[in-house]
């Protein structure tokens, strides 16, 4: 008995003022993802590492659409889609807090254009990952304008194969040659 | 053959084909320390006996396998862990015909495995000839006929039966030996935590004279859920949701496995940091049923303190690893998060706070009069049984038995360590409290010395590459006893079979011995020193069996009993007989 009533002073007040007060936790907590729609391109990496599907990138071609949801009431705070973004675009919070009053509040989506190809107009890939493949490629020593580079990106990969055969077989008359 | 040129297991190998020349077909490694012995199936229960009894092993896990895809058969693994001379997991393998799905049951000759085969017989429809027990283990009692979960041709892992009865068939079993009994069913919802059970005691005014219980209510089936779903990359995250207390050792136990079929070697820090998460693990995890040891004997205020200094082990989990449960640690190949330089110093600070804080609750405790005389010579667990039913953990540590798989079989930063199993001889509750005790203050020290000595470099290899259909089996001590997976990876980047034994799944058969002889009072103490994720009775119906006449005690009433020890509930029902 004189015991317990020692221990219980030396330990003082145990309670902490939350939820009265802010509750402390440490800088590297996983919390809550934060997804940065201006960073984000729309790769998927994200969606393929998530093990529980709480991030789903459908596409609608007809709509020329891809869409980036999260669903936190499936997440489980794991951070792999923020070890695999290769644009840094998503991280995990510290807000753990996410009581919602219905259901549908727990999904939170952005919707992103596709690239109409420039010589078919069908949608082939995110308009923001065909922009950063053409920053990319700009960056390269070669003839082409970064204008020029771009038009190339916006043509879709059955056009650019097409337009690639018309320009070696061209070539290859030039040069008197057959290639087949 | 020379000494030097045996391998690891070769002794059990050599000792097997002497005694059953026709039994032992083919003899292969999945891992370093783990031979499959191949056998013929009306042999295979005197090998696993012969293991089991004469070559010091002790029973883990039996995994079945629908191998149909793979070679028309299903397959029965029933791993041993070797625990006497020349360490090692034997794996004795038998084939079973997809025609007649029958094999020859060892539960005669090896208790420990009943559980194991009652739980294929329901996922796979195997039929065991002459198993000890024909009830379902892990079916409900309304699952329809001819329906195996696990079977690869049978179901979706969505599909969600139709109940097929609105009647309990189970069959409780006891032997009372002519005592006139009543029956006390405990359970089985309404559970304060994850693992609802339904008890039923079979009592003669006071004392327990048997008790049967029946587990599985809520089967999630997560193997099923691995095995279509998701991808065997993704399992270790599910794998860390089997439970809610020791879900760290489970995901280490599935990578492991991978990685020892596959051969990947893990970078030394990874190995360190994943047994230094391991051991806070066991912190908490001991806090928490020492306080649960606290609030049963009517020790509340020891109960509250105990949770209180737990918080701490548990702010030390979120610091180090970003998340106060289910870390999110592991990958196959290595972890995902290293441990800092201020991290390290927090971490030592902290466990300094423990020990004093433990220290104190502890002497508190012990000292406690109430205490000693509620669990000493309480619950015995017979070192006889004990050595028939493999339980594992503190339980089996508590009754003389050195079983504890860090130092049986070291894995990870265990291997660069030198420690002993702490054991107790009383076969008690208080046994198995003081081996927690102790284990707790050894687990401070451990983490300390494996802090101090980490080495650098990488915690993750990426660059490896996997074989279909390699299977291994890979354990951890988790604070319960081990954890103990076994998997296949397939070919389609998915588990072909994922097999996870939680500790307390090996503790459950004994249980029933543990009750006997000892009264009603001391049930939840009991159930509780078996640290289950305790499930505790919401309604308490005692019926008298003679006249069926019934009365519902609510559970205040049974934990007021069980902690006062004062005005039966019982009393009111005696009057009725
Ligand atoms: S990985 Fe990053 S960039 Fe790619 S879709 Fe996800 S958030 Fe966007
Ligand atoms: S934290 Fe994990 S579960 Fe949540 S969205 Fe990211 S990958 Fe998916």
């Amino acid at each position: 008995m004189f015991k317990t009533i020692k221990e219980v002073l030396r330990t003082g007040n145990a309670t902490v003022k939350y939820p009265f007060a802010p509750l402390e936790r440490p800088q590297d907590v996983r919390g809550k993802p934060e997804h940065n729609h201006v960073k984000c391109m729309v790769c998927s990496a994200c969606a393929v590492a998530c093990p529980p599907n709480a991030i789903q990138t459908p596409l609608d071609m007809r709509e020329g659409t891809k869409t980036w949801s999260i669903n936190y009431g499936r997440c489980v705070f794991c951070g792999r889609c923020e070890e695999v973004c290769p644009s840094k675009a998503i991280r995990l919070g510290t807000e753990f807090e996410l009581a919602v009053m219905t259901k549908e509040d727990m999904e939170e989506l952005c919707v992103y254009h596709l690239q109409a190809c420039t010589q078919c107009g069908s949608h082939f890939a995110p308009a923001k990952q065909v922009a950063y493949v053409a920053r990319i490629l700009a960056q390269g020593k070669d003839t082409n304008t970064a204008a020029q580079k771009l038009e190339y990106a916006k043509v879709c990969p059955k056009c650019k194969q097409k337009y690639d055969v018309q320009r070696l077989m061209e070539q290859s008359k030039e040069e008197g040659e057959w290639l087949c | 053959m020379n000494d030097k040129e045996l391998r690891s297991g070769e002794t059990h190998v050599l000792s097997a084909k002497e005694r059953f020349p026709e039994a032992v077909r083919g003899v292969s490694w999945s891992a370093d320390n783990q031979v499959v012995i191949e056998s013929t199936p009306k042999q295979a229960p005197e090998l696993v006996e012969h293991l089991y009894y004469e070559r010091d092993g002790w029973f883990s896990v039996l995994v079945g396998n629908d191998e149909r895809p793979l070679n028309g058969r299903y397959a029965l693994y029933y791993v041993l862990s070797m625990e006497g001379a020349d360490p090692c997991f034997c794996t004795v393998r038998v084939e079973v015909p997809a025609d007649s799905c029958e094999f020859y049951s060892a539960s005669s000759r090896v208790p420990a495995v009943i559980w194991g085969e009652r739980e294929v017989q329901d996922m796979f429809g195997l039929k065991a000839l002459g198993i000890t027990d024909r009830r379902n283990l892990v079916l409900p009692d309304d699952w329809p006929e001819g329906l195996y979960p696990l079977r690869k041709d049978t179901m979706d892992y969505r599909h969600r039966p139709e109940p097929t009865t609105d009647v309990e068939n189970y069959e409780f079993l006891y032997e009372t030996a002519g005592h006139d009994t009543t029956v006390m069913p405990m359970g089985p919802l309404h559970i304060t935590s994850d693992e609802p059970g339904h008890f039923r005691l079979f009592v003669e005014g006071e004392d327990i004279i048997d008790a049967d219980y029946r587990m599985f209510y809520v089967h999630r089936g997560m193997e099923k859920c691995a095995e279509s779903r998701m991808n065997y990359d993704t399992v270790p995250f599910l794998a860390e949701r089997i439970c809610g207390i020791c879900g760290f050792a489970h995901s280490v136990a599935y990578v492991e496995t991978i990685e020892k079929a596959q051969q990947i070697e893990v970078p030394l820090r990874a190995q360190y940091i994943r047994s230094i998460i391991l051991e806070t693990e066991r912190l908490h995890s001991h806090l928490l049923n020492l306080g649960l040891v606290c609030h049963f004997s009517g020790f509340d205020t020891g109960f509250h303190h105990m949770f209180r200094v737990r918080e701490k082990s548990m702010d030390l989990a979120e610091m180090l690893t970003g998340a106060r449960k289910t870390y999110g640690l592991n990958l196959i190949g290595g972890v995902r998060r290293d441990i800092l330089a201020e991290q390290k110093l927090a971490t030592l600070k902290c466990l300094d706070e423990l020990r004093t804080d433990v220290k104190h609750l502890v002497d508190e405790l012990l000292s406690t009069p109430h205490f000693l005389k509620r669990t000493e010579g309480i619950g015995i667990l017979d070192k006889g049984v004990a050595r028939d039913y493999s339980p594992v953990g503190p339980t089996i540590r508590g009754s003389g038995f050195a079983r504890d798989a860090r130092w049986l079989h070291p894995y990870d930063g265990y291997k660069f360590i030198e420690r002993s199993p702490i054991t107790q001889e009383s076969c008690d509750v208080k046994g198995r409290t003081l081996v927690r005790i102790d284990e707790f203050m050894d687990s401070l020290s451990i983490i300390g010395e494996l802090l101090e000595n980490t080495p650098g470099g990488p915690i993750l290899n990426e660059s490896w590459s996997h074989e279909p259909h390699r299977f291994a089996v890979a354990l951890t001590e988790a604070p319960r006893g081990e954890d103990l997976h076994w998997s296949m990876i397939g070919d389609n980047q998915k588990c072909y079979r994922w097999r996870a034994k939680a500790s307390t799944y090996s503790n459950w058969p004994p249980l029933r011995y543990m009750f006997r002889g000892n009264t009603i009072s001391d049930a939840a103490m009991i159930v509780g020193s078996i640290d289950p994720c305790y499930s505790c009775a919401e309604r308490v119906a005692v019926i008298d069996v003679k006249s069926k006449k019934q009365q519902v005690l609510s559970r205040q009433q049974l934990e007021s009993y069980c902690r006062n020890r004062k005005h039966s509930p019982l009393e009111k029902s005696t009057v009725i007989i």
